[in-house]
């Protein structure tokens, strides 16, 4: 037992070291915003959104089924069978795992973990937006808990099959009376319970009833018919052509250490990532007591609410951006992945330039809609982690809007226009600005100009704004993109559309004016642009 | 995309001054009208409405009476399209088109016999028929030559007090010019915005102060066109301010004009129960049952879908965009009506830019039987509830005779008159 108690011991050290580790973040610092809890709310969020997981229920009654079959199945398994001899006994004393109901209910709980655990692997694979967001510990952590049932089942079958395991039974509770006692008793376990001896055993009536009592005498007590195992029994009927190989392996006692094994894993598994949440979800779930507003939280409970992301991805298929994101590709526009970054950043983790930039631009491009904050099944607040946090990343990686404006035309010509490679540079969308056909139309009127409202509030347009709108489309016109693409004019249109609706000409001003405007934001985006680091914002 | 199940009596397709009368009118005759257009020429207006000022073009004769004019005209160019109305019929259309705007709050004013004598941003004196009430102040200063001041703006270009001063002082000894600072603004200006800013009292009241500098023996002052997008109470209260005749000169286009002439048929055609597909063009035309038109109108996710059991097809020349000119030819884009045009491409333009006598291309339009249906190749009517107003109408060259807003109000009125009847 050297292996199960270094592992055991093992395995909680970890566990220990890193429940510690994580909830120390949670009270290292002083609380500063309100925090309302009552107990009557607590024990109503207890209920509803932890037990009965009614956020969840909220996302697809699909995913709720599958998710209350792995918790209850595995929180079954835990009480009863990972822990029988602390729980079962201590209420049953009488408590063998080889009796039913405990053979029976093993069964059942391991066989709705399991398909609680395949309908979860399903909607991973099923749903292609889903697919794409699955990382490393989505995976994991369903392989892990897969494998522990998995080897469960297989220890069990291999038991029943295994002459071994029978021997050494035999050698510990049973006395041979005759000397067809022991022959009886094989081919009654044969018969009924499923054995797998390698000798031809007499299968007369006679014989078995012999076994039979035998069987009442000595094991009966301790042993159920194993049919009640309905998972293992079938399976080890379907192990039964390689019995002989699995004896002689020892098959059992590899798949026990599998099983430890993999407990063990899962259990010191436990403080990291999204292991985490069977503790830290429903804790936030007391926490947030049923409430899905978007209210500043107190900084405890904030960092509570970062732990809780059970990666179920609701958020992101909720996430009214996500367009934005299937353009852009920067992960970090949507909410789940987003937290990820977040998580590190509020840990103090110093981020790569290129995750801080990738990271904040996720932070702008969120349109604070709450949708995200609404679904999520594990009641995170995210639009409150997301608004304390946009202010320090704007300030950390400007928006390009800020960025160009802040620009003398110097500087964006350096920038926008002179840096290595970034003439090439176009957005997702483009096809106005450097086709002639957009402008070929224009009459230079004046028409946008004069029903523009930005150039209507600018006391003085000439200095405010560089250029007016029918002076871009003029330059542009001639083919000189890359003079107005930092004109404050392209960077001050509101996308009110005026322009566009009132040119006689059908000249797309607005579309060309916003078109310009990503053509600068994807060359700000473009790896090692000088302007990055200097930008000096007044 | 969204489908109108209302059948509606008829279908205007344009926004212009052709357009807009034949909504108005149809509307008038109690018919179910659905009117369609983007913005076109009528924002390049002076405002002005012009019956007939020159003729003929290549001695760039000048008409006191204009119809007078209208009938030595058509002596000349039976086949204008003036030819299809008497001139009873012409004046009823004018009379009842600047009603309805002077209902709608946008008045308008003239002599029943002759030409108003206006003046131009370049100084020079043009006739026309109806002005807008806001001009009228300078017809009578340049009647009586009055002392008066011509006001321009630090900013607003294609607009010179001192040009139209100098230009008329021969005639007019007391005319002088002041350029002041437009109160709040500087750069750049452009009429809307300053008609905008000029809803501001506050505004109002320093551009008075900063006038009245230059102004104090003169009996009229006369303004860029850009008081206000409502042009009454502004004007009222500088004339209480400066205690002197205020009026009004065209800019140059896009003037303030467009946006009054499309405010007043926003407020007057749609209270009048004219659906108005604003800001859209027709995009495809389809005949169904009966030979009702189906139109799409719009593109996109905007697009419309209406049904009319007949159509006025007021959709102007190329700036309109009712006719389109190619490298070789010019078509209709909407029904693909033939085009009278020149031969070929050679014959569309004569060899000097500004030649007296104009450009063949500029007489370029579509045919019409006596009620203003247009007709196909084979010279029948191409439909029989199809009609067409305005500038799309071949044989005029109206922006050198001086006759647009004339034609475009007067087929109207014929259009729905062969519609009603």
């Amino acid at each position: 037992m050297e292996f199960y108690d270094i592992g055991l011991t093992l395995a909680f050290i970890v566990f220990g070291a890193g429940v510690i580790r994580r909830a120390s973040h949670w009270f290292c610092l002083r609380s500063s915003g309100s925090f309302s809890f009552t107990f009557a709310g607590a024990a109503r969020a207890l209920i509803a959104d932890v037990l009965l997981l009614f956020r969840t229920l909220r996302t697809s009654p699909l995913r709720w089924a599958a998710h209350c079959l792995v918790f209850f199945g595995f929180m079954g398994l835990l009480l009863f069978h990972a822990m029988d001899d602390t729980v079962t006994a201590a209420f049953f004393p009488n408590y063998e795992p080889t009796l039913d109901p405990w053979q029976f209910l093993r069964n059942l709980f391991g066989a709705i973990t399991l398909v609680g655990l395949v309908l979860m692997v399903l909607r991973r694979v099923m749903q292609e937006k889903l697919r794409t967001l699955t990382r490393f510990q989505d995976w994991a952590a369903l392989l892990v808990v897969g494998c522990i049932i998995l080897s469960g089942f297989l220890l069990e079958a291999s038991k029943i099959i295994s002459p071994v395991v029978f021997d050494d039974m035999v050698y510990e509770y049973f006395v041979a009376e005759e000397g067809r006692d022991l022959t009886a008793l094989k081919a009654y376990w044969t018969k009924e319970y499923g054995a797998v001896f390698p000798e031809t055993l007499p299968m007369d009536a006679d014989t078995l009833e012999h076994g039979r009592e035998l069987d009442e005498e000595s094991c009966a007590d301790c042993h159920s018919n194993t049919a009640s195992a309905f998972v293992s029994r079938p399976l080890s009927m379907l192990l039964t052509p390689i019995a002989p190989a699995l004896d002689v392996s020892r098959a059992h006692e590899v798949f026990w250490s599998f099983h430890v094994l993999f407990c063990f894993i899962a259990l010191a598994a436990l403080p990291f990532g999204k292991f985490f949440h069977p503790i830290s979800t429903p804790l936030n779930l007391l926490v947030r007591q049923g409430r899905r507003d978007g209210a500043p939280m107190s900084g405890r409970a904030r960092k509570v609410a970062l732990d809780a992301c059970t990666r179920c991805g609701e958020c992101s298929l909720h996430c009214s951006v996500a367009p934005v994101f299937s353009v852009l590709g920067n992960e970090n526009i949507l909410p789940s992945e987003k937290l990820l970054s977040l998580r590190k950043h509020a840990a103090g983790e110093p981020l790569s330039d290129e995750v801080l930039k990738a990271f904040a631009e996720g932070s702008r491009i969120c349109t604070e809609c709450m949708r995200c904050t609404d679904i999520c099944p594990s009641g995170i607040n995210l639009q409150d982690l997301w608004l304390s946090s946009k202010a320090e990343l704007a300030e950390a990686a400007p928006e390009p809007d800020r960025a160009v404006r802040g620009m003398s035309p110097d500087k964006w010509t350096s920038c926008l226009v002179e840096a290595e490679g970034v003439k090439d540079i176009l957005p997702p969308v483009s096809g106005l600005a450097d086709n002639a056909e957009s402008f070929w139309a224009c009459v230079q009127c004046t028409t946008c100009t004069s029903v523009c409202p930005v150039v209507a509030v600018s006391e003085d347009s000439t200095r405010d704004l560089d250029l007016a709108p029918q002076q871009i489309m003029n330059l542009l016109r001639m083919g000189l993109k890359d003079q107005a693409i930092g004109a404050r004019m392209v960077w001050s249109c509101t996308t009110c559309y005026k322009c566009q609706e009132h040119c006689p000409q059908n000249i797309r001003v607005a579309d060309v004016l916003y078109e310009l405007r990503n053509t600068a934001a994807a060359r700000l985006r473009a790896a090692d642009n000088p302007c990055e680091d200097k930008g000096d914002l007044s | 995309m969204t489908t109108d199940n209302k059948i509606y009596d008829v279908m205007v397709i344009g926004s212009g001054f052709a357009g807009m009368a034949a909504a108005a009118f149809a509307v008038k005759a109690g018919l179910n009208v659905v009117q369609t257009g983007a913005t076109g020429g009528i924002d390049f207006s002076t405002g002005f409405i012009d019956l007939m000022g020159v003729h003929p073009m290549s001695e760039g004769k000048r008409w006191k009476n204009p119809w007078q004019a209208i009938e030595a005209m058509l002596k000349d160019h039976p086949k204008h399209p003036y030819g299809y109305l008497s001139a009873e019929e012409i004046r009823e259309s004018v009379d009842m088109f600047t009603g309805f705007l002077s209902e709608s709050g946008l008045e308008y004013v003239g002599h029943d016999d002759r030409n108003v004598c206006a003046l131009t941003p370049a100084g020079t004196v043009k006739r026309t028929y109806r002005l807008p009430k806001s001009a009228w102040k300078g017809t009578e200063a340049l009647e009586k030559k009055a002392p008066t001041l011509i006001v321009d703006f630090h900013g607003l270009k294609g607009f010179s007090a001192a040009q139209l001063a100098e230009t008329r002082k021969k005639t007019w000894p007391s005319i002088r010019s002041a350029r002041v600072a437009f109160p709040g603004s500087s750069g750049e200006l452009f009429p809307e915005h300053m008609a905008w800013a000029l809803a501001e009292p506050a505004n109002r009241e320093k551009l008075a102060e900063s006038v009245m500098e230059h102004a104090a023996d003169v009996e009229y002052i006369g303004f860029p066109a850009v008081l206000g997008v409502d042009p009454k109470p502004v004007m009222a209260h500088l004339e209480e301010l400066t205690g002197k005749q205020i009026f009004e000169i065209p800019t140059l286009p896009p003037s303030i004009a467009g946006p009054r002439l499309r405010a007043a048929f926003d407020r007057g055609l749609p209270s009048r129960g004219v659906r108005t597909l604003s800001q859209k063009m027709v995009t495809g035309v389809r005949i169904v049952d009966g030979g009702m038109f189906q139109f799409d109108v719009g593109t996109g996710v905007a697009q419309t879908t209406v049904t009319a059991k007949a159509a006025i097809l007021a959709t102007g020349r190329f700036f309109g965009k009712g006719l389109q000119a190619d490298m070789k030819t010019i078509t209709e884009p909407v029904f693909n009506l033939p085009v009278t045009q020149p031969e070929s491409r050679e014959a569309w333009h004569r060899e000097l830019f500004f030649d007296a006598a104009g450009h063949p291309v500029n007489t370029a339009g579509i045919e019409v039987d006596d009620h203003l249906r247009p007709l196909n190749e084979a010279g029948e009517v191409a439909h029989e509830n199809l009609y067409a107003a305005g500038a799309i109408l071949a044989h005029h060259d109206w922006t050198r005779m001086k006759c647009g807003a004339g034609i475009a109000i007067a087929t109207a009125f014929k259009a729905v008159r062969g519609l009603t009847e």
